[in-house]
Parts: C-alpha cells; sequence; structure tokens
C-alpha cells in the first residue's frame, strides 16, 4: 500500500517505542526545554511523548488543533524552543534509521503547528 | 589483590546499589557507589531515615522479624528525571551484630515502559471501538440496503451471487401527484414526510414479513417470499398494500400534508442481485416487478390493482371486484381486480 504511515513504514509500536523513549531522554536533558518538564509526572510525560510521536508518524493518536492549543497555552513556549525541539526530534529520528525524507515530512509536519504552540 | 579486596571492587563497581546496616540501629556500615550516586553519601552515623525521609521503619522491622525480607519503592528526581528504585533489604542470620543487606535497583526504565505501554494500549484501546463502532455503522447502513441473508453472503464472500426467486409478490407503491407536491413544498418538508412515510410502511411491511427493497423518489417498492421463501407471499403483500392504504388514510386525517397512492400487486419470478461494484444496491427484476409497476399506475388514487393470478390466491381471505380484461400499457391483455379493504364495509355498515 503506498499510503502507509512512517509508523507502519518503520515498524509500527515495537519500533517507535524506542523512538520515545530516545525522545524523552534526550527532552529531559536538554537545558532550553526540558525545564519545561520539571513539574511535570512521568507517567504523564511518558504519556504526552508517547501520544506525540505516535501522532505525528501517523500511529493511532491524533491531536486536534484546539486540543494543541490548550495544551500549549500559557507555558511561556518561544520561538527558540519549538525550534530547539525541532533539533532534538530531528538528531532523535536520524539516530533511529529515519530517512531524510521521512525527517523532513515529520519536521514539516510540527512546522505546520508551531502557531498553536509557540505563544 | 586479596580475594576480600577483589569482593569488595565488585561491590563497588556493580550497578546495583549496595548498603549493609545495622539491623537494630539502621545505620549505614557499608555502601557502594552506586549507592552514593543515587542516594548521597551517608556520612558518619547516618541512619535509613535520614537518608529515606518517610520511610517506613515500623513496617521494615516487622517484615524482617516475619520473614527476613523487606522489598520497597523510592522516588526522588535527579535533574528532572523521576528515578524509581526498588529497596530489597534481607536481615542476615546468625550474626553478631545483625546486620540488614540492602539492595538497590534502578527500575525507572521499567516504570517509563509500563507508562508507554499504558499510553499506547489506550490509544489502540480507543481506536479499537471506534472502529468498531463505523463498523456496526457500516452495517446498519449495508443492511438497509440488503436483505441480512444477501448482506452475510456479501461479507463472507465479497460477491452476491444472483438468486433467482420463485414465487414472490412484489407491492410497488407510487404517489398521486407527487412532481406538483415536491414543488409547493419545502424540500425540507417533503424528505422529511416522505421519511415519516416510508419509515411507517417500513414498519407495516415488516409486520407481514414483507422486505422493502428500494425507494425511488415516490416509489416504494417491498416484496414478500425474499429472501426467505413463505408459501402465503400474496397474502403478506396484499395485508401490508391494505395497512399502507389504511395508515396513508388515517395519517391525512391529522397531517396538513395530503398523501395519495397508488399500488400494484404482482406476482411470480424475480432475480435479487447486488448491482453495481463501487455503488452497489440491492435490487430486484423480472416479470413479477413489472406486473406490479404497470398494474401501480393503472391504479385509481387509494386504489390496490391486482394481477389475476395473484387474486386467485387472494380470493378466499380478501375481497377483490373484477375490473374485468383491461388493456395496460406494457402488458398482454388480462383480467385485473381491485383489492378492497373489507373492514371498511364492516366500519360503513357500524
Amino acid at each position: 500500500m503506498s499510503d502507509r504511515t512512517l509508523f507502519e513504514k518503520y515498524g509500527g509500536f515495537a519500533s517507535v517505542s524506542k523512538v520515545v523513549l530516545a525522545f524523552y531522554d534526550t527532552l529531559l536533558d536538554s537545558d532550553e526545554i526540558g525545564p519545561f518538564f520539571d513539574d511535570v509526572d512521568m507517567s504523564r510525560m511518558v504519556d504526552h511523548q508517547t501520544k506525540f510521536i505516535s501522532s505525528l508518524l501517523g500511529g493511532p493518536a491524533s491531536y486536534t488543533d484546539v486540543q494543541l492549543r490548550q495544551f500549549h497555552r500559557n507555558l511561556d513556549i518561544t520561538n527558540a524552543h519549538f525550534d530547539e525541539l525541532k533539533v532534538v526530534l530531528e538528531e532523535t529520528l536520524a539516530n533511529h534509521g529515519f530517512e531524510p525524507e521521512d525527517i523532513q515530512t515529520a519536521l514539516d509536519a510540527i512546522e505546520a503547528r508551531r502557531e498553536l504552540i509557540v505563544d | 589483590m586479596s580475594i576480600e579486596a577483589i569482593n569488595e571492587q565488585l561491590l563497588r563497581a556493580i550497578g546495583v546499589g549496595v548498603a549493609l546496616l545495622g539491623r537494630k540501629t539502621l545505620q549505614f556500615h557499608f555502601h557502594n557507589d552506586t549507592f552514593e550516586e543515587w542516594f548521597g553519601n551517608p556520612n558518619g552515623p547516618a541512619t535509613l531515615q535520614d537518608i529515606f525521609s518517610d520511610f517506613d521503619v515500623e513496617e521494615l522491622n516487622k517484615s524482617l522479624n516475619e520473614t527476613g525480607r523487606y522489598t520497597t519503592e523510592v522516588k526522588f528526581k535527579k535533574k528532572r528525571r523521576t528515578m524509581v528504585i526498588a529497596l530489597d533489604f534481607t536481615a542476615t542470620e546468625e550474626r553478631e551484630p545483625e546486620i540488614a543487606v540492602l539492595v538497590c535497583q534502578n527500575i525507572t526504565r521499567i516504570r517509563e515502559l509500563e507508562s508507554m505501554i499504558d499510553s499506547y494500549s489506550m490509544m489502540v484501546e480507543r481506536n479499537t471501538r471506534e472502529i468498531k463502532r463505523e463498523k456496526e455503522q457500516v452495517e446498519k447502513l449495508l443492511l438497509n440496503l440488503m436483505p441480512r441473508s444477501v448482506y452475510e453472503e456479501y461479507k463472507t464472500f465479497g460477491v452476491v451471487t444472483p438468486q433467482l426467486y420463485e414465487p414472490v409478490s412484489v407491492l410497488m407503491l407510487d404517489f398521486v401527484g407527487f412532481s406538483e407536491t415536491v414543488t409547493a413544498l419545502d424540500p425540507s418538508v417533503t424528505v422529511t414526510e416522505l421519511n415519516d412515510i416510508y419509515s411507517s410502511f417500513d414498519r407495516i411491511g415488516e409486520q407481514f414479513g414483507c422486505e422493502r427493497i428500494k425507494t425511488i423518489g415516490d416509489a416504494y417498492i417491498t416484496v414478500a417470499g425474499l429472501p426467505d421463501p413463505t408459501p402465503d407471499h400474496a397474502r403478506a403483500a396484499a395485508n401490508a398494500a391494505i395497512r399502507f392504504i389504511r395508515y396513508l388514510e388515517r395519517r391525512n386525517a391529522s397531517h396538513p400534508h395530503q398523501w395519495q397512492c397508488r399500488i400494484g400487486l404482482g406476482v411470480g419470478s424475480v432475480v435479487g442481485s447486488v448491482v453495481g461494484i463501487q455503488k452497489y444496491v440491492y435490487d430486484i427484476f423480472g416479470p413479477a416487478v413489472n406486473h406490479a409497476t404497470r398494474l401501480q399506475s393503472f391504479s385509481e388514487p387509494m386504489q390496490i390493482s391486482v394481477q389475476d393470478e395473484m387474486a386467485r390466491a387472494l380470493s378466499e381471505q380478501f375481497e377483490l371486484e373484477n375490473m374485468g380484461v383491461q388493456s395496460i400499457s406494457g402488458l398482454p391483455d388480462q383480467p385485473v381486480w381491485r383489492l378492497l379493504d373489507n373492514r371498511k364495509g364492516i366500519a360503513a355498515s357500524v
């Protein structure tokens, strides 16, 4: 099937779960974005990243624009934070064998939502 | 290097936190590097409570006394990551002074994975529920388009084999002056009215074992004896036809919009099949459909015209009026009968 999602292309949840955990680790270590998660409970944070990566790759999760805006409201997220997140994501996907073209697709999908996230 | 020294080196370097405590005092006698990395250095006469502030010492002592072991978990933040460490205490036996061995395992990753599986399975379960709901809706829709047995065949094999049903009775109903009604009424009113009437026809038909095949605008076609053959298909169609008229009369008496219909009843064989690949529909073809259609257009408003062969089957139980031999377009000249509602005769005499 030509219209299969990146989620399916890269081996479903068995593989995507590794991306989620790596992304989670990098986010927590990041001094730019990490502080946003200082007071977030671990299971909520993991839940958030699982859904984020899954929906980004076309897996079984999706957020509406209204939800995205609601989740990120009042967090003082700047364009610099947003750019940093893209860098972290790009590295994570590259480390897990994603092809450059597919990484770009994922980054474009995030970029399209910049206005919903950045205050 | 002595064996003792090697043991100690191993104990220090291992990725598991290890500490030795006085059994009674709960003071630290020894801890390895991993322990220190996680919990800091228990300097001097530090006790368990100094390192783990909310520790349930009572529970620990109770469990160590009873079983010699105690297991618990502690959580703390390292930078901003929530660390989860499993603590496992074992009391040593027959040694003075009594000590407790504390082994600490980092189960952070396990907890993170559990959270991720929870999150993922919840998403999948929700999707599964949605898919199930959608499937039910599709099924409901398809069951509106075709009889259940045909749908089951379609679901199992992906195709429906055309079937000859013989004999069946076909009821064709059409509204009088429908085009004028449509132009006179608001479109949404027309649709609401038709929806209401057709739904009632469906219910009435169902009572008598008729299967609605389709509606085309103001034409309503239902059939008895399909998909399951029934010996009294003619009676079923006749009963439905009489009730359709009664229903409309009752409805007209209380509704602002008046609906008059003509009905034709035909009998014979039909072929039933799903037609079309993308936009498929279940349809029937054959002489019975043709007869019903022609007789319907021959009918006067609110009258039911019946094919000769069918009238004979109905004559014992229904009141029929002989209309004589009629020439109807598309059919050879033939006797036609009018089906009467014998309850009306009773009603009139009361």
